[in-house]
């Protein structure tokens, strides 16, 4: 059977890529640690991997806006290697500061040609801070994004100061929801399934105010996908935020499934 | 590209409906929480100084490609935007313009650099890049000046700021700040320092040079320049033969600091106990009360790798893994630089983890800070920061250093007293992760340093910046108390330097590491010299921020954000390799030798040559003098209550800043990086009660925990430093058993923070302070071994006293106990949360009458100007009770037995059933008669707000509670009610009401107190 194997970039203030690691390893995959200049010079190829991954962290410590500086180093860098990798049908993920990543070099919402335009932007919480908590996300069954597939709700940590999606452009919103992009979004937990609302829920259940509650988003092939929230962090059950409160088997973690659906994809699309 | 030319890019938030200004809000909540202040609205417009030789047309790109974000922000190069009238359609009132000095480190302009080379690659290294931040208010009230405002957004000892008030703003005069351009350094030459004067003379040289070396110790240098052996030598390599060179004395006086070399623990002690008769002398605190006893456990156990000797100390975790931790002060730093202090301090002790054996990877923070109360008011001397400024600052600091190097923080307390207003407290501990074996077969915690190592500086670069940390550290606070001991950290060189460091130690790369902390090289290479026995550094080889340094300031800065690594010869190339890839600077700068000397050379000149021993082992005995009386103290004055008012004095308590919810300032560290928290700071239904200790899994998908916790109590010093001691070491133990510790495998770490203990003019009750230092540590020998508890590493910062407009304000005397334990299986971690209406609510462990000192006491003393004291039986230890009980409880717990476990500590029982009910959305309803019998003098507030030690509140399951009890059989274990589906807590003494309390006005005052800003 043919294993995925799974390029997760390191350096720069990254700092999530040891459980990123982890969580594809779970899934089945194997994963290296791959330093963003050992792709820049040759040493390494992303042609090699079938998942590229960018982990959550502070790269170059969000001066000049979270994920700005190392999406310069991939847009300018590592150009054609990522549009290639892009175009050949491979799964991308970018979460937190991947996530901002991804969104600041413009591969996400991204566009048919992956010309890497930015288009949205990720602004600082409406609390003007970095906080730490939990928040249910809820995904749209209708999405083809090839990482939710199944998915209904989850719950997970946000841990970021910049998380509040924008763009500049408000009819974007509805050319993405139509596109099935817009995947993930914070929910109340105590609302019914699937909940339909666009309104901007209060704080803290949107912990950042984000536009219609936007917590992740896909390109228009689904195979790219980055959301603000930590799946990674919920891998295994006893990390839950209330854990010690339910009655539960003790195993896999809320956040794995996510994983789990790109190790299946691209065992099931790709030979080798 | 081109010359080397000026551009100033400016960015702010367009205007987009549903987008703020964050920043902004955040300094107009920050105002109002802080100072009371209302205006209208701030705006914040962030700018770049570019000094480049990028083109014009360069700049241009770079606008959106590099400085403002496309579709959030509007950019502009070389204009000024308060101008633009659709960003501002109305001028501002007050502008102020605020950026660092020149030389101060500038994070975000060091990645605009960074950003600007990643564009164009021709950029060359004359190029930099310096930040501002421009603040525009409109609507201030009229009796707010623009001085005062500015004076509250920046520090002056770090940052500038140009000001334009309501008139400069009406002309559109708009501030504007020059371009930090460092100022050439002048290099001083190498000079000898002549020791053959006066005694005067010789405490002149040492205080004038900020070297904090008293009398003897710089007779005992002069001793040494006298011997004939040592001037034959000194003739024979061409130095001065009977003088110090300047290098020399500086590197002895960093070496012999208190801040390194423990003086006052290392002291011979007499000691006079006027209440036993006692007169003895004490050889070394430190050997006597800490060491003996950790080594007496080690002798019995296979676990304790590496103690004392190294920057942490390591635990064997399991067979394939070991821990280390480390706490640290950075309490004089953060009271001058709130923010920069704390970052150093945080991001300084996770290189002691990384300096540790070959290197280990830090894993999770704790922070424990001490400042004065946030809502002081009173007389506050010139000089220093109001206490809610320091915490802000502080917390920011810990905040961005935690967070950016992605090391969570799991745990933490704040302890407010007015006596932290001279010096705040800051403790930062790190807990490290190593294997046991690296791939090369080598044992982890051991380092393997030989003669001929080539020594490494890596990381970052050498600046005038923190230049005599170490020496002023071991000096008091004064208004003349020097800003070059300030600096900022840098997470993010730093995070790439561990990132590399790790690599290569598992490369097999590294043969000895260390991190250059206080006292810069002259400590890092002067105390790995001592393994090998000796070095050779070369000071010409050090990379340097600026040039004009001179050699002894190169030889003792403490610039950030470096270690001191040891390599094979063969293995250079390969560690340069690795250093280019990750972008990080390594430096030959010398080889470890075995001379027996640590020379300094610059270039062909000798700058110092110190025999080790002499280094080491040279600087003479304190001979200190110790008195105990015992303090006296007006007794507590209760008032009269019912159970209405009882109701009202918790509610009255849960808002001290002492016991109330620290949420909104927890939240913002991050504390689940690295996927591995089980047991986090919030538990409860709305995640937001407090948890007791940490808990954390390390190696993800493996449920084998680590147990991180704390105790901290300064305030029974004020009766009995030995109690104080002996609370704090139970608090942390007690909190480890809260989650279900494994008490096989524990180990602590002892943090002393004294007021200066030596009797002189400057400090007559000097003796006293001594008493109670010598009380604290036997206080933690008795208990560490009674707990089988080994302290594995530890700290002390003896000088935490500031003079300012005459006034001393000295810290009260306190110890930081932290723990770390194994967790068998975090399955079965218990967390302090009550879970179910209906769930049996016990007491385990005796209540005592024991308010002396208790946080109740401090209340009623506030509330009663001082009428009522805080005096009477201060909180008392019985460890064999206490360690039996644990043990019982333990077990049940990893029998599943028990639903919830929340220590009882400040504001006693009462503060502790708010808590658990806080996370459980409900209420309790209890008789406390059962717990009446341990002591006859027990009353209802004893009861209620006591804090007799090893008590543990505990919920257990209806159907659990036979089997519960049976298992506590033999313990004190008292039955009180059950959780309630109430909006209440109802505490009656045998039927007879004597507490009644809303759960929602409890939570209100609980959560209002400290509520920092927005949300």
């Amino acid at each position: 059977m043919m294993i995925p194997r799974v390029a997760v970039l390191s350096g720069f203030g990254i700092n999530c890529e040891t459980e990123t690691m982890a969580v594809f390893e779970m899934a089945g995959a194997k994963a290296d640690r791959v330093h963003v200049n050992r792709l820049v010079n040759g040493e390494l190829n992303l042609e090699d991997y079938h998942i590229m991954a960018v982990p959550g962290g502070f790269s170059f410590g969000d001066h000049l806006g979270s994920g700005r500086l190392m999406g310069n180093r991939l847009r300018f860098g590592l150009r054609e290697q990522v549009r290639n990798f892009v175009k050949s049908g491979k799964p991308v993920i970018g979460i937190c500061n991947g996530f901002q990543v991804l969104v600041k070099m413009g591969l996400l919402p991204g566009d048919d040609d992956v010309s890497l335009t930015q288009t949205a932007s990720l602004a600082l919480n409406d609390s003007g801070h970095y906080e730490n908590r939990w928040a249910t996300l809820e995904f749209d069954s209708q999405s083809h994004c090839i990482w939710t597939k199944g998915m209904t709700r989850i719950r997970v940590p946000v841990r970021h100061g910049e998380g509040k999606f924008v763009t500049a452009d408000k009819s974007l919103l509805d050319d993405w929801r139509e596109a099935g992009q817009l995947v993930v979004k914070y929910v109340d937990p105590s609302s019914e399934y699937p909940s339909s609302s666009d309104e901007v829920l209060p704080y803290p259940i949107s912990p950042n105010q984000s536009w219609r509650n936007i917590a992740g988003v896909c390109d228009p092939s689904g195979l790219v996908f980055g959301l603000m929230p930590h799946p990674e962090a919920n891998h295994s059950t006893w990390l839950g935020a209330t854990w010690t409160r339910e009655d539960i088997e003790h195993g896999e973690g809320e956040g794995m499934i996510i994983f789990r659906n790109a190790v299946n994809y691209v065992t099931e699309n790709f030979d080798n | 590209m081109g010359q080397v030319q000026f551009f100033n890019f400016q960015v702010a938030t367009r205007d987009i409906e549903g987008l703020t200004d964050a920043r902004g809000e955040s300094i107009k909540a920050m105002l109002k929480s802080d100072y009371s202040i209302l205006v209208n609205s701030v705006r914040v417009i962030l700018g770049y100084q570019v000094k480049s030789n990028i083109s014009e047309k360069e700049a241009e790109r770079a606008i959106y490609d590099l400085f403002a974000d496309p579709i959030i922000e509007f950019g502009a190069l070389n204009q000024s935007l308060i101008d633009n009238k659709k960003l501002f359609p109305k001028s501002p009132e007050i502008a102020i313009t605020v950026g660092f000095k020149p030389g101060v480190t500038d994070n975000a302009g060091q990645a605009g650099l960074d950003g600007l080379t990643t564009i164009f690659p021709e950029v060359t290294e004359e190029s930099q890049v310096s930040t501002t931040m421009t603040y525009l208010f409109w609507g201030v009230p009229n009796d707010v000046t623009p001085r005062w405002l500015a004076s509250k957004l920046h520090n002056q000892m770090i940052e500038r700021a140009s000001i334009s008030d309501r008139k400069e703003c009406l002309n559109s005069n708009w501030p504007k700040l020059d371009f930090p351009e460092r100022p050439a350094l002048m290099e001083q030459p190498s000079a000898t320092v002549n020791l053959e004067v006066s005694d005067e003379e010789l405490i002149e040289i040492s205080e004038k040079g900020l070297l904090a070396l008293n009398l003897e110790e710089m007779k005992a240098i002069q001793a040494n320049y006298r011997k004939p052996t040592v001037r034959s030598a000194r003739k024979k390599l061409g130095l001065p033969e009977n003088a110090p060179t300047d290098a020399e004395l500086e590197c002895l006086a960093q070496t012999w600091s208190e801040h390194c070399c423990h003086k006052i623990f290392a002291a011979n002690i007499h000691h006079v106990d006027h209440e036993t008769g006692e007169d003895t002398y004490i050889d070394s605190l430190f050997k006597t009360h800490i060491m003996k006893p950790t080594l007496d456990i080690q002798s019995e156990v296979d676990w304790l790798l590496s103690i004392f000797h190294d920057n942490s100390g390591v635990i064997a975790w399991n067979d394939s893994w070991s821990l280390c931790i480390k706490a640290e002060t950075h309490n004089s730093p953060s009271a001058l630089d709130p923010y920069g202090g704390a970052m150093t301090g945080i991001v300084g002790v996770n290189r002691d983890i990384l300096g540790t054996g070959l290197g280990a990877r830090p894993i999770a923070n704790t922070d424990v800070f001490c400042f004065g109360p946030p809502d002081y008011s009173g007389y506050l001397p010139e000089g220093l920061f109001h206490p809610s400024r320091v915490f802000r600052g502080v917390h920011a600091g810990v905040r961005a250093g935690g967070n950016e190097s992605g090391i969570p923080t799991v745990n933490g307390a704040i302890v407010f007293d007015e006596r932290y207003l001279g010096k705040p407290l800051v403790y930062c501990g790190t807990v490290g992760i190593m294997p046991r074996k690296l791939p090369d077969g080598r044992q982890s915690h051991d380092k393997t340093p030989k003669p001929g190592n080539i020594i490494y500086m890596v990381g970052g670069r050498v600046g005038s910046d923190g230049i005599h940390g170490a020496t002023f550290s071991s000096l008091e606070l004064t208004e003349d108390s020097p800003s070059s001991a300030v600096q900022i950290g840098d997470p993010i060189t730093q995070k790439k330097m561990i990132d590399m460091v790790l690599e290569a130690r598992d490369l097999g790369l590294i043969q000895v590491i260390t991190d250059n902390g206080a006292g810069g090289l002259s400590s890092s290479v002067g105390e790995l010299a001592e393994l090998t026995g000796g070095a050779d550094l070369d000071l010409a080889a050090v990379p340097l921020k600026q040039p004009g340094l001179s050699k002894w300031e190169i030889l003792v800065s403490e610039s950030q954000e470096r270690m001191t690594i040891g390599i094979n010869p063969e293995d250079c190339e390969a560690f340069e390799k690795l250093a280019r890839l990750h972008e990080v600077e390594a430096t030959a700068v010398g080889k470890f030798t075995d001379s027996g000397a640590f020379v300094v050379r610059y270039g062909a000149e000798t700058v110092a040559h110190l025999p080790i021993s002499f280094l080491h082992d040279g600087c003479p005995q304190l001979q200190l003098e110790s008195e105990w009386q015992e303090p006296k103290h007006r007794p507590i004055i209760f008032p009269s209550a019912d159970a209405v008012e009882m109701g009202k004095i918790l509610s009255r308590l849960m808002a001290r800043p002492n016991v109330a919810s620290k949420e909104w300032w927890v939240r913002s560290y991050d504390h689940e990086v690295i996927a591995q928290s089980v047991i986090k700071p919030f538990c409860g239904v709305n995640h937001d009660a407090p948890g007791d200790a940490a808990v954390i899994a390390p190696i993800q998908g493996k449920t084998q925990g680590a147990v991180i916790s704390n105790g901290i109590v300064p305030r029974y010093s004020d009766i009995d430093s030995y109690a104080m001691a002996a609370a704090s070491i139970d608090e942390a133990l007690r909190n480890a058993v809260c989650v279900g510790v494994d008490l096989d495998l524990i180990a602590g770490l002892d943090n002393f923070c004294w007021p200066d203990p030596v009797e002189s003019a400057k400090t007559p009750d000097g003796r006293y302070k001594l008493a109670q230092l010598v009380r604290a540590n036997r206080a933690l020998d008795e208990v560490c071994r009674a707990y089988n508890l080994p302290c594995i590493s530890g700290k002390d910062s003896m000088k935490n006293d500031a003079t300012l407009d005459g006034e001393k304000i000295s810290v009260p005397p306190t110890l930081l106990f932290s723990l770390i334990g194994n967790h068998s299986d975090v399955r079965k971690a218990v967390s302090s949360d009550f879970k179910q209406v209906g769930d049996m609510i016990y007491l385990v462990g005796e209540t005592h009458q024991e308010l002396g000192a208790s946080e109740l006491a401090f209340m009623l003393r506030d509330e009663s100007n001082g009428e009522s004291g805080i005096g009477g039986r201060v909180p008392q230890i019985d460890t064999s009770r206490n360690l039996s009980l644990y043990h019982s409880l333990t077990k049940a717990m990893s029998n599943e037995l028990v639903s919830s476990a929340h220590d009882c500590s400040d504001a006693g029982l009462a503060a502790a059933v708010a808590e658990c009910c806080f996370g459980c959305d409900s209420g309790a309803d209890l008789d406390i008669s059962d717990i009446f019998h341990a002591d006859i003098n027990l009353n209802d507030w004893g009861a209620l707000f006591g804090e007799s030690l090893g008590r543990i509140l505990v919920s257990v399951k209806p159907e659990n509670s036979k089997l519960f009890e049976a298992s506590m059989e033999g313990h004190e274990c008292n039955y009180l009610g059950k959780v309630s589906s109430n909006d209440e807590i109802t505490i009656a003494n045998s039927n007879s009401p004597v507490l009644a309390a809303s759960m929602s006005e409890l939570r209100d005052s609980w959560k209002g107190t400290l509520n920092g800003g927005r949300n």
